[in-house]
């Protein structure tokens, strides 16, 4: 088990680096430098910008003096628009908000979900079972930019149960709509797979031993049955975190909750490389970091992987 | 025991019909209603964004200079004015739009799911075949480009290179073909050892003949219940970009581009211009999903 | 008292096709002690049966008629009813090891699972009892094996673990489908010399579900073979063997191919199995029997006694086979 978790790290590392040396690459292929969009800058003052930014070195060379940064001092270098302004700062401003409710939708779209499918799984064509497809099928179709303003138009402005937008450190009150409206799809996608999973794995041989053995029901869905039908919920996991952190962005504009979903497309629109560049990179890390911890569940459930 | 020749004839009566496995398919497909009424309700749909300018009394251009400004209070669905489903803020009319942004919404779904079924079968039907070192290096490669968060590569894109119709094809293209290959490879693994793949190898059939003839016919079952699941998908990431403002540009636009047009304008009281386009996509949407599902269980003789 | 008795038992499966009767008024009766074989093609509905009697029947299956455990009627009984049978009286060993067995457990905490459950023992004395019983059925260094995936074990000691883990709550029942059927010839000889040991030791009744005559000839007392859903012939093992007293007994036996007899081509009984959605009204065997006459389409003489112990199901006599 644990040569296994040292490959695959072995694996995430140079991945990473990929992925910086990409992203770098390809902000630099873009048309135009950042700082020639709006008005035409007299040559020696566009000469200057570019040398206190370290635009005039040859390319590898700010490649290398950019991922040194990261890696040696975690810096991402300053933004490209804000003259006073690390990329560092402007990630730190919204990186934990978009983490606290990111990571509290994924929990609820994994619990909920999974034991949708599970019910409505043990409950094959019962109502339950059409029930859960039904509201499964529904959910998806509602792309959270759907969903907030409509929860927005009901818990606020119809019902007045809940505050309209803001942070406020994260309370409870200002955190239920944003969960509900990134969570919703992700926990139908869920349900669904874990449902057709546990249809199958409940047909499987070694259930019938299980069930020939006299082992109470609960036990042969829980002990016997549960491991094996998550598999395919678990490769849907990673695609989905990262789903979920580019759907903050939505949350963040109806919600104004401030997370880096709302930094990343401001940063898109005013054309600070710096700032999308960093947040891409980190993002990138994340989904890495993560698809590591699907691996080793993966391979701890199912003992063939790990050999 | 001699074989009686009017004891075959008893027996040949009384065997079961043989069916092939497509005509098995095709009867549990038609044999599942919402599969069925997924297929009526594309082809309605499909119909009516092709030939329904026809009945359209304004185009989706034309301002009409009556409602412009005041779309809350004369902007409403009305046979009268010939704004069957009201108008948006700027009185432009609603039919000819939803029909205009279901046209583009579909093409964008089925291009998309197109080149993700095209590259992504080749490549994971090569990788898994050919097996060994390549397959590796190749998957390795899926992997490290599924690790990238690829809507925020695709939002680059469009910011760096401008948002025209090509770009958006272009990004939604790149993300969609590595789930596809993933998939075809893990199929082709298993069929690769199949015993008619064997006996062609045994008899000295080319290579890639093999793949292109026991291979990929076995696998347009997958490919096409997953193609059929990639399109709602491709439509939904369209309408987000759409969402973000950086999707289809005016006079273009796309379902994902109204219903977001819509969502911020609820609050002014017209909401047929969010639900009209709403309607359509989720028609459109759960059609694809219970066409994709019927699919899937019609070709997969697994009782669900 | 029988310790099993099976009356009239019926087994439909409701499919998009149509009701598949797998089996169809199948009554037998088994003793303490007694080795029981049951022969047939596939989908003679040999399976079926032993899976209606466990309670394990797919969810679109239908069990009617009676099945009398010592007494007490379990067929389509309730969990509360039919668990506490099942491995503690009545254990059952499945046809493939590989996927009869959880592969994502170790085999010690499938095997234990067992005996903390229905005995109420500790993990740690479970385990212990596991290791014996493992050296029981013959695994080199069953102490440190148990503690394995059943993917690190070979074919035929994935069955012995099956088996060992069928015994340990010491059923008086064993029911075993085609246990050596995915297994090569020189481990089913080593199951079923196994298995003989097992009964010898442990004294448990056994029920052996097999479409391979050598297998049974070798091992049980009595054997009852099956056809379309049907009892054909029920006879203790040696003279079923020697004086087969049903056309398609003979037909099997004389399909047999035999090594020391030169130049003779195979003989098949011609045709194929029935068509089980339309359960013939007559015998299921008169479409492929040689000595079948018009009757034998429309209706079967039951089962009669024409020997002490030995029963066949034919409209022909047998002096009419000869």
């Amino acid at each position: 088990m644990f040569s296994f978790v040292v490959k695959r790290l072995a694996v995430a590392v140079p991945t990473l680096l990929l992925l910086i040396v990409i992203s770098f690459l390809l902000m630099h292929a873009a048309p135009g430098g950042p700082f020639t969009q709006e008005r035409a800058l007299p040559p020696q003052v566009l000469a200057n910008l570019e040398a206190k930014y370290g635009l005039d070195q040859p390319l590898w060379r700010q490649l290398a003096t950019y991922v040194w940064g990261i890696v040696a001092h975690f810096d991402f270098g300053p933004s490209f628009i804000y003259k006073d302004r690390t990329v560092n700062e402007i990630i730190a401003q919204g990186f934990p908000v978009t983490l606290t409710y990111g990571s509290v939708s994924f929990v609820v779209a994994v619990i909920v979900g999974v034991t949708l499918g599970v019910a409505a799984a043990i409950r094959h064509n019962s109502w339950l079972d059409y029930l859960a497809v039904g509201i499964s099928i529904g959910a998806q179709v509602l792309p959270n930019f759907v969903m907030a303003p409509l929860l927005l138009l009901t818990f606020t402005w119809w019902l007045g149960w809940l505050p309209g937008g803001g942070w406020e450190d994260g309370q409870w009150q200002y955190m239920v709509m944003p969960v509900i409206a990134l969570s919703t799809s992700y926990m139908a996608s869920i349900a669904r797979l874990t449902r057709a999973s546990m249809l199958e794995v409940l047909t499987s041989n070694h259930i019938r031993t299980a069930r020939a053995k006299g082992l109470p029901e609960r036990h042969v869905i829980l002990r016997h049955a549960l491991k094996p039908a998550l598999l395919p919920v678990l490769s849907y996991l990673g695609p989905a975190f990262v789903a979920m952190i580019t759907g903050s962005v939505v949350v963040d504009f109806f919600f104004s909750t401030g997370g880096i979903g709302r930094a990343f497309v401001d940063s898109a629109l005013n054309r600070d490389y710096a700032v999308m560049l960093g947040i891409t990179i980190l993002v990138g890390a994340l989904t890495i970091l993560f698809n590591l911890v699907v691996d080793i569940l993966y391979g701890w459930i199912d003992p063939k992987i790990r050999y | 025991m001699a074989i009686d020749a009017s004891a075959m004839g008893r027996l040949a009566e009384g065997e079961v019909k043989g069916r092939s496995l497509w005509a098995d398919a095709r009867r549990r497909f038609f044999r599942n209603k919402a599969a069925v009424a997924g297929v009526v309700t594309l082809l309605l749909i499909t119909l009516l964004a092709l030939f329904g300018d026809a009945l359209a009394q304004w185009s989706n251009e034309e301002i009409d200079f009556a409602v412009m400004g005041q779309a809350a209070q004369l902007g409403q669905p009305s046979i009268a004015n010939g704004h069957y489903f009201g108008t948006d803020d700027l009185g432009r009319d609603l039919y000819s739009r939803t029909l205009q942004g279901t046209r583009i919404s579909l093409m964008v779904g089925i291009v998309g799911s197109l080149i993700a079924v095209i590259v992504g079968t080749l490549y994971g039907a090569v990788s898994g075949y050919v097996g060994g070192r390549t397959d590796q290096i190749m998957m390795r490669i899926v992997d490290i480009l599924l690790a990238v968060p690829f809507m925020f590569v695709v939002i680059l894109l469009l910011v760096m290179f401008g948002r025209s119709l090509f770009m958006l094809f272009f990004g939604i293209g790149l993300m969609s073909w590595l789930n596809m290959a993933r998939i075809v490879r893990g199929q082709t693994l298993s069929l690769k050892h199949k015993e008619y793949v064997e006996a062609a190898q045994a008899t000295g059939v080319p290579t890639f003949t093999i793949i292109l003839r026991h291979i990929v016919p076995n696998l347009v079952g997958i490919v096409a219940v997953y193609a059929t699941l990639l399109v709602p998908e491709m439509i939904l990431i369209e309408s987000f970009i759409s969402f973000l403002g950086l999707g289809v540009q005016e006079p273009l636009t796309s379902l994902g581009a109204l219903i977001s047009e819509g969502a911020r304008t609820i609050y002014y009281g017209t909401t047929w211009q969010l639900l009209w386009p709403l309607a359509f996509f989720i028609a459109t949407l759960f059609s694809f999903f219970f066409v994709g599902d019927g699919l899937r269980d019609a070709l997969d003789p697994k009782d669900r | 008292m029988a310790m099993l008795d099976i009356r009239n038992l019926s087994v439909r499966f409701d499919t998009p096709d149509g009701t598949v009767t797998a089996v169809n008024g199948v009554s037998l009766s088994l003793d303490r002690g007694e080795t029981l074989g049951i022969v047939g093609e596939s989908g003679s509905g040999k399976s079926q049966l032993a899976f209606a009697v466990m309670g394990l029947l797919a969810k679109n299956g239908r069990a009617t008629g009676s099945v009398a455990f010592d007494g007490r009627e379990i067929l389509n009984a309730p969990p509360a009813v039919i668990n506490p049978i099942r491995a503690q009286k009545i254990a059952m060993v499945f046809q493939d090891p590989m996927t009869s067995l959880n592969p994502y457990m170790r085999v010690s905490d499938q095997m234990a699972e067992v005996l903390v459950h229905h005995k109420g023992m500790s993990k740690a004395q479970a385990l212990a009892e596991c290791v014996r019983m493992l050296d029981a059925v013959k695994i080199p260094d069953a102490a440190g094996r148990v503690r394995l995936f059943p993917h690190e074990f070979s074919g035929g000691m994935r069955q012995r673990v099956m088996i060992a883990m069928s015994l340990l709550c010491r059923p008086e029942l064993l029911i075993a489908d085609e246990p050596t059927t995915a297994l090569d010839v020189t481990v089913q000889a080593q199951i079923m010399t196994l298995l003989g040991d097992l009964r010898r030791d442990f004294g448990m009744a056994t029920i052996l579900i097999t479409h391979d005559l050598g297998v049974v000839a070798g091992f049980c007392e009595r054997v009852i073979v099956l056809y379309g859903g049907q009892i054909m012939e029920q006879s203790p093992t040696d003279p079923l063997f020697a004086t087969p007293a049903h056309p398609y007994t003979r037909g099997l036996l004389g399909a047999i191919p035999r090594v020391d007899q030169e130049g003779e081509e195979l003989s098949a009984i011609p045709g194929s199995p029935p068509n089980m959605t339309r359960p013939p009204k007559g015998c299921p065997f008169a479409p492929r029997c040689a000595h079948a006459g018009e009757d034998c389409l429309d209706h079967l003489d039951p089962l009669t006694e024409f020997a002490p112990g030995r029963f066949r199901a034919c409209n022909r006599s047998l002096e009419e086979l000869a």
